[in-house]
Formats: C-alpha cells, structure tokens, sequence
C-alpha cells in the first residue's frame, strides 16, 4: 500500500467544553506548523449553548499551504466524547461518529474513546476504515489517576497514527512552555500520556495488522505562526497605528476584543469593553477625535444596534474602522455559524448618503494586510471603514508566513493638522476641496478649533440649513468616494479569461474554496475564470463592467439567501447574473461549489441553493433568453 | 475676573452663530456661569473639548469659544469618555439636557458614573424636551404631587440619587438663577479629580410652566456648611430630607475622588506608531 505522505485532512469532534476538542487541534496546529508543515482549521463547528453541545473542528493538513481547507471528507476522524452526549443523550460515546463517520474516507482511520464500551462500526470497517478504540478516559481515571489527560491520551494516540513526533519532541516542547512554570510534574504527566496513547495504538496496529495509508513528516521550520482571522486583524491594527480599540461581547468577534485587552497596552494603547454596543462605537469616535486611530468589532446584531453612529461618522468626519465578524442572521440568528448576510446591512447602513468603504478580506493573510490598508483609508478618507469576516475567518486558525507581518504600514497621517500648518491661515474643519477630504486639527491644538456635528453644517462647523450650502457640504463628502476609486481602490483577484468563459464571481471569506472549485472545473475541461472581491465596495464600475463583458456566464457564488453582492453588480452594472447560494450555516466545500457552476451554467437566471430542500429555480428576466 | 479673559470665550462662536433661545430660557445663565467658570480657571479654548447633548441646552457648545462636537441622542457622555481615554491632558465637559441625559441617554449615564473618567457634565435640567415643544422628560414633575401614576406617567428620576447609585465621585446641584453660585460650584466641579456632575435647574420659559424662575426661588436652599460630602449615606440622607422638606437642595452634596491608574495620551504621531517590536504577539502563536 502506497503511504500519502503531507496530506491528509481530519476531524475532532466531542462534547463542547468538556471534552477538549480545540485543545487538541489547537495542540496539533501548533506543532505541525513547528514542524514546517500548513494546517487549516477554519470549518469550526460549535454552538452557543456553553455545555454540552456536540463540537468539531476539522483540521487539512499539507506540506505546502493547500488552496483551501477542502471538502468535508476526512483520512482521520477523532471522537474524544466517553459517554453521552448531552445534546444527544441516545448516542453514547458516539455522537461524533454517527455525524461524521459518512465523511470518512474509504481506507481512513476512526479513532474513539471506548471507555464506555466498544463502538458498532460494521459499516466503516466495510469500506475499508481502520478503526482504533481507546479507553482513554479509562486509562486517564484510573493508571494516571488524573482525568484531565484523557484528552493528551488521545492525541498521543493521534500523533501515532500520523507516525508523526515519534520521540514527542515536539509535544513535549510545547508541553514545557505551557506547564514548566506550574511544575515538571504536569510536563511529565503529559508526556507519559501522550506516550500511553501510543502504546495504546501500536497494540492495536500489531494485533489487527493495521498499516496507515497517510503519515505526517516534518519539513525544515519555515517561520511561520498558527493564528486566527480575529488575530491577524487586530495585530493589524496595531501595526497600522490603533491605539484605541472597542467591543462589546458577541460571538465571533470577542475574540478580537480579547486580543486587544491583551496586546493594546503593550503598545501604549487601550481597549474598552462596552457596557453595550452603542457606548463601544461613541467612545470610538470620542477616541477617534481627540487623535486615536480606532477600531470597534461586533458581529451582525450588534453593527445593527450602532446603526445611528455610522451616519454620525460619516457627517461629522470623525473615522472609525468598523469590523463586521459574520454570523448567520436573521436577528439573533445562529451565533456559532457562518454567513455572509451582512453586507445589505453595511451598504445601507445609516439614513441618508454618507460616503463608506467596505473591504472583505479574502484570507487569514488579508486580514493583516487589508486591514493596513484599512487603517490608512480611516485618516485618509474620514468616513466609515467596514471590515467585513465571517465565523470561520475570524475564529478559524491557519498556519501563516510570518514574512506576511513584515509589510510596513504607511501610517501617514497627513490629513490631521499641526499648528505650524495652521499657522497664520484660517482654519475650517470642513474646508470645501477636490479631493473632497478636509484636514483636520485635534482638540489641544493651539490656534485652532473644531467646531463638528452631525447636523449639516458649513465649512466652518457652524449648522446650516441653507440650499447652497447643503449641497456643497454634500457633494463634498461624496466626493471622497471618487477620490478612493482614482487612488485607492483594489482590482479584483483574478483567475483565468473571463472572454467566452463563465466567470465565477465571490467576495470575502470563501475564496480559496472558489478557487479550488475553479481548478475542479477546469480538471473537469470547463475553463472557468474566478474574480474575486477583496474591496468590495465602492467598485470602479467601467473596470469591473469589462472583465464581465464578454463572459459567458456571470455566476455569483455567495453564502446568503438572497444574493446580496448578486444585487449589488446588478444595480450597479445593469447586467444579469446567475447565483450559488448557501445559508445552511455550513461552510462552502469546493466540489458542491463546482456541481453548482456547472448547473447554473445551464440556464441564464439559475440559482442554485445549495443544501436546499426546495429545487433549483430559474428566473426567466426576458423573452429573449427563452429557449438558452 | 479680567473681562478680557471673558472676551476669549466668545471668539469662534456668536455672532457667527446666532443664540437660538427664547429669551429668558435658563441656559443663557448656564452659558455665562460656564464662561466665567473657564476664565477663572484658566482654561484656555483650545484645550477645551465640549460634547453636546441634542435639544436646546446641547445648542450651547456652539454659543462660546473651544472644540465641540455633537453626535447622537443620548451619545454625548460616551464620546466624552473616548475623548479622555485618548487625551487625558483636554478638559472635557458635556452639556446636555436632561431627556438626552436621563432617558435615552441613562445607560451612559450610569455607566460613565462608574468608569470615572477626569471630566464634567453639566445638566441643563427643565423637566422638558424644550427644542420638540415641551414634551415631559424623566426629571418633569419636581415638586408636584400626583395622586396617581402609570406606565404613561411614572414619578420622576432624581440625577444626584442615580448617580450615587452609580458609583459617582461628585455630585453637585445648581440653578441658573444663581450663576455666581453655580460657577463656583462648576469651579469645583472641573477641580475634581473624577467625573463630576452639576445639575443644573435651568427653566424652560417656554414649555415648563410650572418649575419657573418664582418657583425655584421659593424652593431652592443651600447645602449647610457641616454636610459631611465624603459620605455617600450623609448624601442620601440629605437629598431625602430636602424632598421631604419640599425643598431643592443647592450645591457639593457628595465629593469623594477615587484612585486611579493613570494614563498617559495615546500614541498618535506617525514616529510614536511605527517600528513596533511585532515580536511582542508573533511569540505567542509560534
Ligand atoms: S424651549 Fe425652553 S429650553 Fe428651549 S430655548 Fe426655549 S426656553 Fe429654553
């Protein structure tokens, strides 16, 4: 049997809170990306209640970075829950397995804590699954005597399997840097069980003759990091000048706010928690006048709840970077899933026209770098700068180049103004101007004062309900859209000829699986192309209208109901688009992006609902295409 | 008090902006308590940050010289508290009204109360939303007895008991009939190291007819001189026996600086932001 060597993709599932599941990715992450080797862990499967849920996290693992996490099909499957779930109290020990054991490939691995008693798994062994019965919890409980590791049996265990770490020298350095401090007991303690785990497997192995088909090899180290969406943007953010940061708990974006509380003062900064979202957003802008650059988080239900400040931000001028970590909406909706819903929510944002850019990082990577950018266009452009993630960018972990942190921000910070340029000239706040951005001074600069408000008002700060005024004052804020559009704004990604080809079209989070469903499509023989939106909004309409010109389809893959950014390009574009869609709350897989691109190639005004129950619709728009 | 010290607070302000009260609202005591208050200590304009509240009080920031800014309804404090945060070195006020303060703006009100940042805020209490055309507002109903209540109309807040509540580090209390009283009393309101909050009675000759100029005057009775304002009980104890009293009572009631950690201004220029040592997160996610 041939051995794949630095490719394999698995899942750890159990009982949240209780059995540990990211503990043990989280583990195996780390080393792994020691080790030279690419995880992706960004398909997070949990839920809101605290205890109790089932749990998930599957973890793709390459020698050099994969293109995406891939489809739902796994080598190695985990189940670390010893008896009954909470959540299902019918399927003892084996939750796990009767959610996932569909998912394994034939010729893969199940590994399961026994300690309860032996899994019925007639049917995997029937496709050719290996399958690995541990008691961990058993042997934790009673030769260790420390429950606690049952958790490390099980992922010594895993690391045999893998035939990765043979001598735990990986393991047990990291052991030591998280309990050397609280004794060489508990490193010990960890590394025997990591051990017992290992031995557990070698028995079974000799016994049923076991031999892996997958293994894992550490390459020279690269420099790398294991780290989220959430905290590649705000390390962003502090490397793009934020020194004042604010949130208010809401999942998935509290991360962000634990990352700050414990980043930002290192740099001199400052993180609050609210006391709820709106006092999050005001006191961004109070920190975003007095000089600060600053960032506020919140997911869907609480960028609704600040709703009246982006138009306070947008009239008075006073910038803030506003990120949008997605979750499944409607209201409350589901807190622990994924979407991409918002973006009607950030193009609308607010009664009347304010100016707004909205970016959407494409990858774990791009929420670093984007997020530079964004922190540029904050003093640049004074307006509301949207940041939109979702669940599993923003939680969902990844190895990363560490070469990606070396880029150096511009940190100009030209529009705020000194008192020598002030010096001997009359300063207005909202100075009517081309480019229609008016520098700034601070409050603290002699000679100078700033009178602002959200009421309309004259260059000067005063309020003003004259026509002429009105209306200048107006087109001068819209104004800064034209000069973003001319200095600024970012071509899409692209992929392949948009010219006689259908053209996959995405934004945000779920480009790499829009690419890997490109190179299936094109494996297949149809050569689609991918473009793809990072700065999604505003578009330079005369470009974007060219790339999709000549294109034979315009499919616009989204995970909403609707099609938000489908209606968007229409608006803006005046042309039709066909949809893949997805709002199950499970992430998009490549192969079911692929099947879609093929079916909404059919037929001009498709939309294909993925993990629908209702059939594929067709929305006739013309006579004419009647008959396509 | 130089007059010439005065003249500086009007720079940048009226005539570029008319004054759009009625004449004989209380704010326009308010304003010249506020003017001589900054003269007197010394403050001048450009260190001065004033958030205003919406409705006829929050108009203010506009009437006299120093950086202002006006948000949203009820926002007025949170925009303050992020203005400190960043720049501990301006001095900070927030005027605003007491709808704007005391109903939609109550969670920032409570909140700030406890967080303690170094800065003032000034309400301008009438009772009503003046600007709206005299709807009650959570303070309406001073000194009137009602036989009975509902949910259209619940008894009145009291602003100083809120915010002892709340954790407050000074409360005070004053009335635009007396300017030189309550100047003295915003004097020390901006001397005190911790959030301060003057309510001010300040009438609405317009909509509020029955707190007027004569009512006040018949009601209002100062502070005694061995009120013991460290205590937060001797506090509440007075303000309860002033309303027992039928009175309104004029003054500190409660002055008790907290400790705090201090901080200094945020990095804002471009050489204090860049070359930052990316180690300090790097080592914790290799
Ligand atoms: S309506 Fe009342 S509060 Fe408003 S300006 Fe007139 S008197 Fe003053």
């Amino acid at each position: 049997m041939s051995v794949r060597v630095n490719h394999l993709k698995l899942l750890v599932g159990g009982v949240q809170l209780r059995d540990g599941v990211t503990t043990v990715t989280e583990v195996l992450g780390k080393i792994l990306t020691r080790a030279g080797l690419s995880a992706i862990a960004q398909e997070k499967g949990y839920a809101s209640t605290i205890y109790g849920a089932h749990q998930f996290d599957p973890m793709m693992i390459t020698e050099e970075p994969a293109i995406s996490f891939g489809d739902a099909a796994y080598d190695i499957l985990v189940a670390l829950e010893y008896d009954s779930n909470p959540d299902a109290p019918e399927q003892p020990n084996r939750d796990t397995i009767l959610r996932h054991g569909g998912g394994v490939k034939p010729g893969g691995m199940l590994l399961y804590d026994s300690s309860t008693g032996v899994v019925p798994t007639d049917e995997l062994e029937a496709r050719g699954v290996q399958i690995f019965p541990i008691p961990a919890r058993k042997i934790a409980q009673g030769e260790m005597k420390r429950e606690v590791v049952k958790n490390t049996i099980m992922l010594g265990a895993l690391l045999r399997i893998l035939r990765f770490d043979d001598d735990l020298a990986y393991f047990g350095k990291l052991m030591e840097e998280r309990f050397a401090r609280r004794g060489r007991d508990l490193v010990d303690l960890n590394l025997t069980a990591a051990q017992r785990g290992r031995a557990a497997v070698d028995e079974i192995c000799a016994a049923k003759g076991y031999k892996s088909g997958v293994r894992l090899e550490a390459r020279p180290a690269k420099k790398a990091v294991y780290i989220s969406g959430n905290e590649c943007l705000g390390f962003g953010g502090i490397v793009g000048g934020v020194r004042f940061y604010a949130g208010y708990p809401i999942t998935p974006a509290s991360s962000i706010l634990e990352f700050m509380e414990r980043y930002l003062p290192k740099y001199g900064g400052r993180a609050l928690q609210g006391q709820n979202e709106r006092e999050s957003i005001r006191a961004a802008i109070g920190a975003s006048i007095a000089g600060a650059r600053t960032m506020i988080a919140s997911s869907g239900p609480g960028i609704s709840l600040k709703i009246e400040e982006i138009g306070v931000i947008g009239v008075t001028e006073q910038p803030v970077i506003i990120v949008d970590s997605q979750r499944a909406g409607p209201s409350t909706g589901m807190p622990t899933r994924p979407e991409q819903g918002d973006l009607n929510l950030l193009l609308g944002a607010g009664h009347g026209d304010i100016p707004r850019i909205i970016l959407a990082p494409a990858t774990t990577e791009e929420c670093f770098t984007v997020m530079l950018d964004a922190c540029e266009f904050h003093d640049k452009y004074q307006c509301p700068i949207f940041f939109m993630t979702d669940l599993n960018l923003s939680e969902g972990k990844k190895t990363v180049l560490e070469s990606v942190f070396d880029q150096k921000p511009k940190l100009d910070r030209s529009t705020l103004l000194k008192e020598e340029d002030i010096h001997g000239k009359e300063y207005r706040r909202y100075e009517i101007t081309d480019s229609g951005i008016s520098p700034r001074t601070l409050p603290g600069t002699p000679g100078a004062i700033s009178k602002t408000t959200g009421t309309e008002h004259d260059e000067s700060g005063f309020v003003t309900i004259h026509p002429v005024k009105r209306t200048q004052m107006m087109e001068k804020r819209m104004r800064k859209v034209e000069t973003y559009l001319r200095e600024d704004w970012k071509k899409p990604f692209q992929v392949g000829d948009t010219r006689g080809n259908p053209v996959i079209v995405g934004w945000g989070n779920t480009r790499p699986v829009l690419e890997e469903a490109r190179e299936m499509l094109v494996q297949r023989g149809v050569k689609a192309a991918l473009v793809h939106f990072s700065y999604i909004y505003p578009f330079e309409k005369a470009y974007v209208s060219k790339l999709f010109e000549d294109a034979s389809a315009v499919i616009v893959v989204e995970q909403n109901y609707s099609g938000q950014f489908a209606d968007l390009l229409q608006r803006e574009l005046l042309i039709s688009t066909r949809r893949i869609v997805k709002y199950n709350g499970v992430p998009m897989h490549p192969t079911e992006v692929a099947d879609a691109v093929l079916e909404a190639m059919k037929r001009e005004g498709t939309i294909v609902r993925i993990g629908s129950t209702q059939p594929i619709k067709v929305e006739v728009l013309r006579n004419e295409h009647e008959g396509d | 008090m130089s007059t010439k010290g005065i003249k500086l607070w009007d720079e940048n302000a009226v005539p570029r902006h008319q004054i759009q009260w009625c004449p004989g609202c209380g704010d326009f005591a308010v304003l010249a308590g506020l003017k001589q208050a900054l003269t007197e200590l010394e403050i001048m304009p450009h260190e001065l940050m004033m958030c205003g509240g919406i409705g006829c009080s929050g108009q203010i920031r506009n009437y006299l010289n120093g950086n202002a800014f006006h948000g949203t309804h009820g926002g007025a404090l949170a925009y303050a508290l992020g203005v400190k945060m960043t720049n501990p070195e301006l001095k900070v006020i927030t005027l605003a009204g007491d709808g704007d303060t005391l109903a939609i703006g109550v969670e920032n009100f409570v909140h700030v109360c406890r967080r303690d940042p170094d800065m003032v805020l000034l309400i301008m209490n009438n009772g009503v939303y003046g600007l709206t055309k005299g709807q009650s507002s959570p303070t309406g109903g001073l000194g009137q007895t009602f036989e009975t209540f509902s949910e259209e109309k619940p008894p009145m807040v009291d602003p100083l008991l809120l915010a002892l509540a709340s954790e407050a580090t000074f409360v005070a209390q004053s009335f635009s009939g007396d300017v030189k009283h309550g100047t003295k009393v915003l004097v020390e309101a901006f001397q005190h190291k911790g959030f301060s909050l003057v309510n001010d009675f300040s009438p609405c000759v317009t909509y509020n007819k029955f707190n007027t100029y004569e009512w006040f005057r018949e009601h209002v009775a100062y502070v005694p001189d061995d009120h013991d304002v460290t205590s937060v009980e001797a506090a509440q104890a007075l303000v309860r026996d002033f309303a027992r009293r039928g009175k309104v009572p004029l003054g500190v009631i409660y002055k008790n600086p907290r400790r705090h950690e201090p901080h200094n201004r945020l990095p804002i220029w471009t050489e204090q932001l860049e070359n930052v040592d990316r180690n300090v997160v790097l080592a914790s996610y290799r």
